[in-house]
């Protein structure tokens, strides 16, 4: 029997025979999540329960495999892809959608990593509730993986990110063990280190989440949407500065360059403007006289600004098909080309102007198509290179002009990942931002949860960050 | 191995996994295998490596329903039912994925006569409790009112498994279309779409009974189509047959309700309360013919529309794939059964005869909607 099959015959006794996987074709298809990395999994298992997941931890431990969790696999950064010194078990938390519990009164759910995103929110829509964070992929991805990469979204910038959403997690750690970190009830501090505050955001490589208690959001009574055009992307640039410096704080604030604009368009036909150099979509909302207000003292500054029009939505069906264009944006992009290479950095907002007009530069010089759509009210840019896979010798070009694409960002005084995390993508860059002893500091925060580098091997940090020499992306994965 | 597919429209998905929640499939089981994400990436990883065409790759094609509910939810729009049609001929082709029993029986459906008495005599044998339940199949009609034709307006395409099955549809459909004053030709032998046999891969066949059909339709006028997938089929001949004459003929081509819709206020409506009434959107309706807002025009004066609130999931029916897929299927219309019984409506109205028999075998009460419109009409 080879090490595999026998994975495999103690994966299928611990959970059931069709929730464990080798055949080659489908292993394939876990090689890979949203971004262009790929790696190759041992076998795939799916429990349905924590104590499942906690069978196939110690299996895999057993048969001295790596563990690889992953959600929906709309991962940017290679996340879920698996990797490492030998080839992982992949375990997929999509069967484990269950929601469990919700208190309207107390604002608190308990689900399963698996439940979808919206799903969530659509569930406890007749409770006026809903779930803050709203990842543009938030159709498709699991609230684990959100909680993995501490996902934010359009809605983050007065909301806050995962992090402010999640109340606890029921975690089984890289040994195997069950443990519980953080509490369910929202006003408790934290006796002693907020392992929670450590655990959201550590991409699958602290352990998997079974459960997690969300906190619930209250719908705003009153919302308002605008869309305004403009004839250079440094009006819009200069509209966001000063909203910010206005003191207000819109709910989102979204800025979409010509090409994406475009190219969104052409899918849900929500009456964005073709000719516009960038487009920004502002929310607000609040009580109603407020809002109004707001809503106003927006548009005064986009025309003050030189907005050709603002658009105010009607309607919610107007308001969720704006959003619906914007939150396409990622995957309307084979529209182009087939392929996309995004980064995700955070700039300093009054930066906004300077960085972006290097990026277009960057991108024309190695004569790539670059597109930009990102939240702008925070600074965090995704620059995104728009290619064909299949063209001799482009993915050299588009390597090359991502990193200089980060470092320009780091030039500015930006920082390397807004929401879409680290993963296998970016952990080569983490030298750019952090100083050895920074990456020290983080490789033994990682040992204290998982010594032996088993859970998510080769992600988020670059290898060898505990003694300072710094490789490659690792063989085994290419893009 | 090379697929019947273009390279380009295979390229075209960048894998984002935006349609996964939209794929009925994906939403049973968890399995990128069962997703739109993973069907063409295994698509890919065929034309790629040398895979062998049988076993997974086989499985993963033939668990898809074909619902195309991830082309409506693609941004890039990737033409997934081309893809999927395309690896199934090729399946066929080059494999023994249609047996020679399916493909015979999906010969059978071009003769009209004949499967109008095997469906009799099935009804007879049902009646005798000769077939068991389990089967799945409707209690069917032993005698089947004639239609009559009123004028040369419009053309009613009749088809085959609806001609056989659900005629006095067919007699509902030609009365709201009259009370609109235009007067209904019927075809002589309006034969079959072909719609199965094109799903199955079974291309040879399905041109066959395309060309059969063009020729039943002559002159210029509309050819309106109750049944949700021998439309989106018929307006789809261009694209199969590649002629100026085929796409001039899907040209034709109307769901009967995007030609009612803009008449709709000629009918006379009756006063007083409606009845609540789920609507179910035949995804050859929703995400094929893009469709299915005129259903609602046309029933809002005569019914109270409920809305699910599934984003037009599939029911699971799929043509054939009900009877071939029996698990999967089933687990497919439990999540539409819950989504019905959230709006708690009696009565359910769907534009497609398969997934109205699919449902009914749920045990709901489910209407085409031209039914309800002519039974309001009558004042039931
Ligand atoms: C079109 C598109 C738009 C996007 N927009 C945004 C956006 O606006 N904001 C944003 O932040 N991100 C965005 N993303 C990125 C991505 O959707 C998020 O990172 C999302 O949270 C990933 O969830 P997932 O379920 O797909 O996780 P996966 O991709 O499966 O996994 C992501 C990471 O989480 C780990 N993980 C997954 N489940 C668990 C678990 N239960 N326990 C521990 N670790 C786990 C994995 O190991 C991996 O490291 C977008 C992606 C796409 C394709
Ligand atoms: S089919 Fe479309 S929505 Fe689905 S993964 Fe591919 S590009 Fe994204
Ligand atoms: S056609 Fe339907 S079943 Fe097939 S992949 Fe698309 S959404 Fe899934």
């Amino acid at each position: 029997m080879s090490s595999t099959e026998a994975l495999v015959a103690d994966l299928s006794r611990m959970l059931s025979p069709d929730r464990v996987r080798a055949e080659p074709l489908e292993l394939a298809l876990y090689g890979r999540d949203a971004s262009v990395m790929e790696g190759q999994a041992a076998a795939v298992c799916f429990p349905l329960t924590t104590a499942e997941v906690q069978a196939a931890v110690k299996v895999a431990r057993a048969h001295n495999r790596p563990i690889v969790p992953r959600g929906s696999g709309t991962g940017l950064a290679g996340g879920s892809v698996p990797v490492g010194e030998r080839p992982p078990l992949v375990i997929v938390t999509t069967k484990m959608d269950r929601i469990l519990k919700v208190d309207p009164e107390r604002r608190v759910a308990w689900v399963e990593p698996g439940v979808l995103n919206l799903d969530l929110s659509h569930r406890i829509a007749h409770l006026g509730l809903h779930f803050a964070p709203d990842p543009s992929s938030q159709q498709s991805c699991s609230i684990g993986g959100n909680v993995a990469n501490n996902s934010g979204g359009p809605h983050c910038l007065a909301y806050g990110v995962t992090s402010a959403h999640v109340l606890a997690v029921e975690v089984v750690l890289p040994d195997g063990e069950v443990t519980v970190l953080g509490s369910e009830d929202p006003d408790a501090e934290p006796t002693g280190y907020d392992l929670r505050g450590a655990f959201v955001g550590s991409e699958g490589t602290m352990g998997i989440a079974t459960k997690i208690a969300v906190r619930l959001t209250p719908n705003p009574p009153a919302v308002i949407t605008l869309l305004a055009d403009y004839a250079s992307v440094e009006d819009a640039a200069a509209t966001v500065t000063e909203i910010i410096a206005a003191g207000i704080v819109p709910a989102a604030l979204e800025m979409m360059d010509a090409l994406i604009t475009r190219a969104v368009e052409e899918y849900v036909h929500a009456g964005f403007p073709m000719d516009a150099a960038a487009v920004l979509l502002v929310e607000v909302d609040g009580l109603p006289e407020g809002t109004d207000a707001a809503a106003n003292a927006v548009t005064r500054i986009a025309l003050d600004n030189g907005a050709g029009n603002v658009r105010r939505a009607v309607d919610p069906a107007e308001r969720a098909l704006l959003w619906k264009g914007r939150k396409s944006a990622f995957g309307a992009i084979a529209r182009i080309a087939p392929n996309y290479y995004l980064h995700d950095t955070v700039v300093p907002r009054t930066k906004l102007v300077e960085v972006l007009t290097k990026v277009y530069e960057i991108a024309a010089r190695h004569d790539l198509t670059m597109m930009n759509v990102f939240h702008a009210g925070d600074g965090n840019l995704h620059p995104l290179i728009v290619f064909d896979r299949r063209d001799e010798g482009i993915m050299d070009r588009v390597w090359q002009a991502g990193t200089e694409i980060i470092e320009a960002c780091v030039a500015a005084g930006g920082v390397l990942s807004g929401e879409h995390g680290i993963g296998l993508e970016k952990r080569d860059y983490m030298h750019l931002i952090f100083s050895p002893d920074d990456l020290d500091a983080q490789a033994r925060l990682r040992a204290a949860f998982d010594p032996d580098e088993a859970c998510n091997p080769m992600k988020v940090l670059p290898a060898g960050a505990r003694c300072g020499d710094l490789q490659a992306v690792p063989a085994g994965a290419w893009i | 191995m090379k697929l019947d597919v273009d390279a380009d429209e295979l390229a075209a998905c960048v894998s984002c996994g935006l349609c996964l929640p939209h794929c009925p499939t994906y939403r049973v089981t968890g399995d990128e295998s069962a997703s739109p994400r993973g069907r063409i990436a295994a698509m890919r990883a065929i034309e790629a490596d040398d895979r062998p065409l049988e076993g997974a790759f086989t499985e993963f094609m033939d668990l898809c329903v074909q619902c195309r509910g991830c082309e409506t939810a693609c941004p890039s729009s990737v033409p997934f039912g081309r893809l999927m049609e395309g690896s199934r001929h090729t399946l066929t082709e080059s494999t023994r994925y249609q047996p020679w029993l399916t493909r015979a029986a999906y010969r059978s459906l071009r003769h009209h006569r004949l499967l109008l008495l095997g469906s009799s005599l099935l009804a007879l044998a049902q009646r005798a409790r000769l077939v068991p339940r389990r089967f799945g199949l409707p209690a069917l009609p032993v005698r089947r009112t004639p239609l009559k034709a009123s004028g040369d307006d419009v053309w009613l395409f009749t088809g085959c498994v609806m001609d056989a099955w659900l005629r006095p549809t067919h007699a509902n459909t030609l009365r709201v279309i009259e009370a609109t004053g235009a007067g209904v030709a019927l075809p002589d032998d309006p034969g079959c779409c072909g719609a199965l046999q094109a799903h199955a891969g079974l291309m040879h066949q399905a041109r066959d009974l395309a060309e059969r059909t063009m020729r039943a339709f002559p002159g210029e006028a509309p050819i309106l189509v109750n049944s949700a997938g021998c439309g989106a089929q018929l307006k789809d001949y261009g694209h199969l047959l590649d002629t100026p004459e085929a796409t001039a003929f899907g040209a034709r081509v109307l769901d009967v309700h995007e030609w009612l819709a803009p008449r709709i206020a000629t009918v006379p409506a009756p006063r007083g309360n409606h009845r609540r009434v789920a609507l179910q959107d035949p995804c050859h309706l929703r995400h094929v013919q893009r469709a299915h807002l005129p259903v609602r025009t046309v029933l809002a004066p005569f019914v109270d529309v409920i809305e699910l609130d599934d984003e037009g999931l599939c029911c699971g029916a799929g043509g054939a794939y009900s009877a071939q897929h029996p698990e999967m299927a089933t687990a497919i219309r439990d999540r539409k059964v819950a989504a019905i019984a959230r709006t708690g409506a009696k009565v359910v109205a769907s534009a497609n005869p398969g997934c109205a028999l699919w449902l009914r075998d749920a045990g709901l009460d489910v209407r085409h909607p031209l039914d309800l419109v002519a039974e309001a009409m009558d004042g039931r």
